[in-house]
């Protein structure tokens, strides 16, 4: 699993590259906590390079919208595939996030 | 400007007061401001200034040997509430007055000034003081729309009835009245939406669902039984998930598309369909690790199954994907994708 971020304009972006399952959630919660501190910024999640996401991907990412709304900062999901939007579909977590 | 002696000491005597009415001023807001809060009304706004030099200046020079004193002028510091609603007036002035010490002698409900004759739109100002508080201060009270009048009746420069010209008093007539009548009207849809509110709380409560129409307050009201608990937890045994809550209000334009028009209908799709709504939940997550899950998720797989068992097509699925996910061409893949699930569920 590889992370990496970006500022794009107004926005903090983070790629992620290959399968956010359990065993690469801790490193990539780690990574992602330059998000955290995105007063003034949009965030996308690009996700064209991501081939899975398991509970504790959905976790993170959960956890990153609880902590950007109330700043104000919009939660962007980009490029996801198809399985993957099934899988967001299929938990009912679709409609939390907004997709690009 | 020239002012005269008695009203240069008063006009300084402010220039060394503004500290102490600048404190008076944020103190008697922020006590306003949080008591009103825990009273539960709603406000349009709060304004609040203290006067500026100029301002006091040139109400000194107009009129400045009436006062003997600074105290005297009694808007040096001055507060405006404007409410919604004009039952708010009545309340939020009741409460001002258990706040402050009111000097009722220079206190004015302009609402209750006009005669026959009269018009206009006002407000109601009270001169208040702190209890043992050395400056008193005005707080006008008014509605939105009687807001809107005095903007505009400001705008247009209009000071006072013996200087409009009579050909446009009726028109300023109709207007004041128009206004006064709207607020009622206000007030009155109010308190007849409180009632449709609780008559409906009670229905549900009492469990009449079949007489109580679908709307967003009796779907609201719905929701606080948590009908789709059951379906959720079981659904989210599948892989020992954990419930994320959600609002499920999303689901009302869909119920609705459905044609159901009573709760009782809602109610009769989760007694009839929960069983095959589990199946297709089921069918899904079996084959996954998901352990978390949204509170929309027994709903959501109502929905899907109460289309299909009644002709729905790939389309009818999109709609439903659509009104809760946003429009998108991706939702047909997951429409598609359901309606597989669903047929090798054997429904």
């Amino acid at each position: 699993m590889k992370t990496t971020f970006k500022e794009e304009d107004k926005y903090f972006v983070m790629y992620f590259e290959g399968r956010l399952d359990t065993a690469a959630s801790a490193q990539t919660e780690e990574e992602m906590k330059p998000l955290y501190d995105c007063s003034g910024h949009d965030i996308i999640l690009d996700c064209t390079n991501l081939e899975y996401i398991s509970s504790s991907g959905l976790r993170l990412f959960l956890g990153l919208l609880k902590t950007a709304k109330p700043k104000g900062s919009h939660v962007y999901i980009r490029g996801i595939n198809e399985d993957l939007r099934q899988v967001f579909a299929m938990t009912g977590f679709i409609n939390l996030f907004e997709f690009k | 400007m020239r002012l005269s002696p008695h009203c240069q000491l008063l006009l300084q005597e402010f220039r060394d007061k503004r500290q102490e009415l600048l404190q008076l001023d944020n103190h008697v807001f922020e006590l306003i401001s949080q008591t009103l809060k825990q009273q539960g009304i709603e406000l349009n706004s709060i304004e609040h200034r203290i006067k500026t030099v100029d301002s006091l200046a040139g109400k000194l020079e107009r009129k400045g040997e009436k006062y003997r004193q600074l105290s005297d002028i009694t808007d040096l510091v001055g507060l405006r509430i404007v409410t919604f609603y004009t039952d708010d007036v009545d309340k939020v002035a009741a409460i001002i007055s258990q706040l402050f010490d009111i000097d009722w002698a220079n206190s004015v409900d302009k609402r209750k000034l006009h005669d026959l004759n009269s018009f206009g739109y006002n407000s109601l100002h009270y001169i208040c003081n702190l209890h043992g508080g050395s400056f008193p201060f005005e707080i006008q009270i008014r509605t939105a729309l009687q807001h809107t009048w005095s903007a505009i009746e400001h705008d247009i420069g209009y000071k006072g009835a013996v200087k409009l010209p009579p050909q446009y008093r009726r028109q300023f007539s109709r207007l004041a009245g128009m206004l006064e009548l709207a607020d009622d009207e206000f007030s009155r849809l109010r308190t007849t939406m409180t009632e449709y509110r609780r008559q409906i709380q009670a229905l549900v409560k009492s469990g009449n669902l079949s007489d109580v129409a679908l709307s967003t307050d009796s779907f609201c009201s719905y929701l606080e039984l948590r009908p789709f608990d059951r379906l959720n937890q079981r659904i989210a045994a599948v892989n020992q998930a954990e419930l994320f809550p959600a609002s499920l209000m999303p689901f009302l334009p869909i119920l609705e598309s459905f044609g159901m028009e009573s709760l009782g209908q809602v109610q009769a799709m989760v007694d009839e369909l929960s069983d095959a709504a589990y199946q297709l939940a089921l069918s899904q997550l079996a084959i996954t690790d998901l352990d978390i899950l949204s509170e929309m998720v027994g709903l959501q797989n109502l929905c899907v199954v109460y289309s299909l068992k009644n002709g729905g097509t790939r389309n009818d699925i999109k709609y439903i994907y659509d009104t809760l996910y946003g429009a998108s061409e991706s939702n047909l893949h997951l429409a598609d994708a359901i309606i597989r699930q669903y047929s090798a569920i054997g429904q």
